[in-house]
């Protein structure tokens, strides 16, 4: 028996560079728009940009599955990497989406001025979203299911943070609009996290065909 | 879940070359099982060693058992002739009696069982054609020759007469690798509406059509059974991966 190239193996291999492409520039969006926030800079023309550059980048990913379901028909692995790089595509979409709804708010209600109300709890939550998105990107490039089952646990950590500093937030005393500003952040880092862990749950699914859970 | 029929360590030989090896398969009742597998993976011959087909050729030979409800095929007190007639067959190459109309092509098997009277011939001609969805087409011109029709109506020409008979499984030999797709849409949307009244076995190249009518599916290897499961198993997630390879098209 001797292993074949094949057709549809070019395509793959296209399909996958433009999704890795396409998860740098989903971490860098949302790495320039949370540091936006914390130094208390506007960098919201940037994240704009690069935000609708992952929106196009999705529906091209979106048509090259397409072609390649229809060209080739695929089955098993090729089609569970397929619908899975489909899927992942959208997340990746909607951590640049996030990234500009943090900027946006950061300069509509705060006029992109530092205004950060527990920098410290803030900073460990940003930390740790930004680990999650990393480690989504790698586990992705590798279809590395033991890297992506330990967003679960991370996963954890961000809700955590997050329920711990909306319950602080409430007895706050801090100027309203700083207050909206950072619960409306967390809110948004909250989400990026769950879309981590969806890419991490793709990930398991290419490499083992199992279905799991990771939030 | 019942199974119609249950191969037990089948094995069988063309003189000494081995070409089945243990193969032990159970076959739902009322489902399409699909078998695929390379050339020369011992496809043909395991349906063919389902109706007792093998044997015909000189120098083949069978051992294990094969079960129809629960009753060896194989077994010296069964007419090879009445487990045909229980079991049909339709080929790769659409095979119509050339000489004889397309009426006299499906009562052909009535008329060796003994059946002469008109009426009751009219009637299962009718039935047969219709349950093959080919009635509405030749009912006008059932006097004509079954080699005026084409391809694909000859297949479902060969369907009826498989029908005619009254068997209770078909077995089919890549039936729509000689016809073009709509003649093979036709025949695979058959395919699924038979399986209401019959159990179905179809042998394909076709993995996309192994994947559209079947139910289950077995994929052979080197005259072994590598995998078989519920179809979605199959092309999803093959647990194997020889099955693997093979459906994605990484060897050859």
């Amino acid at each position: 028996m001797k292993e074949l190239s094949r057709l549809l193996d070019a395509g793959l291999e296209d399909l996958s560079a433009k999704l890795y492409r396409m998860a740098e520039i989903a971490e860098r969006t949302v790495e320039t728009s949370i540091r936006g926030f914390l130094e208390g800079l506007d960098c919201t023309e940037k994240v704009k940009a690069s935000s609708d550059i992952l929106v196009k980048m999705s529906v091209d990913i979106e048509d090259k599955v397409f072609e390649l379901i229809s060209k080739y028909q695929p089955v098993a692995s090729d089609l569970r990497i397929i619908k899975s790089y489909m899927k992942i595509g959208y997340d990746l979409e909607r951590y640049g989406r996030y990234a500009w709804d943090i900027s946006f708010i950061h300069k509509r209600l705060a006029n992109s001025r530092k205004c950060i109300y527990q920098e410290t709890m803030i900073k460990e939550m940003t930390e740790t979203v930004m680990e999650m998105i990393n480690i989504s990107v790698n586990a992705l490039k590798s279809h590395n299911a033991e890297m992506a089952k330990t967003l679960a646990k991370i996963e954890d950590e961000v809700d955590r943070i997050y329920f711990r500093y909306l319950d602080t937030l409430g007895e706050s005393q801090a100027e309203t609009k700083c207050v909206i500003t950072n619960l409306l952040v967390v809110r948004y880092l909250e989400r990026i996290a769950d879309h981590a862990a969806y890419i991490g749950e793709s990930i398991i699914y290419i490499a083992t065909s199992e279905r799991v859970t990771l939030r | 879940m019942s199974y119609k029929v249950e191969v037990e360590n089948l094995n069988a030989w063309f003189r000494e070359r081995k070409v089945l090896k243990n193969i032990n398969l159970k076959i739902k009742k009322n489902m399409v099982t699909a078998i695929i597998g390379p050339s020369g993976c011992g496809k043909t011959t395991f349906i063919r060693c389902l109706n007792r087909m093998h044997e015909i050729v000189p120098g083949a030979r069978v051992s294990g058992k094969v079960l129809l409800d629960g009753e060896d095929i194989y077994s010296e007190k069964v007419d090879p002739v009445q487990v045909r007639r229980k079991i049909g067959m339709v080929f790769q190459k659409p095979n119509p009696f050339p000489m004889m109309s397309i009426y006299d092509n499906v009562a052909a098997g009535l008329k060796l069982n003994g059946i002469k009277n008109r009426e009751k011939l009219d009637e299962i001609v009718e039935r047969s054609l219709k349950l093959a969805n080919l009635w509405d087409e030749v009912k006008d011109k059932l006097n004509e020759s079954g080699a005026s029709l084409s391809g694909g109506q000859q297949q479902r020409l060969c369907i009826a007469r498989a029908l005619a008979v009254e068997p209770e499984v078909i077995l089919m030999d890549e039936p729509c690798s000689a016809l073009d797709p709509i003649a093979t849409a036709k025949i695979e949307k058959l395919i699924r509406e038979l399986r209401t009244d019959y159990t179905v076995v179809i042998v394909t190249h076709n993995m996309q059509q192994a994947a559209r009518v079947s139910d289950y599916t077995a994929f052979l290897y080197l005259g072994e059974l590598i995998e078989y499961g519920p179809t979605k198993h199959i092309f999803e997630n093959p647990k194997h991966e020889l099955t693997e390879n093979y459906i994605t098209g990484k060897f050859g």
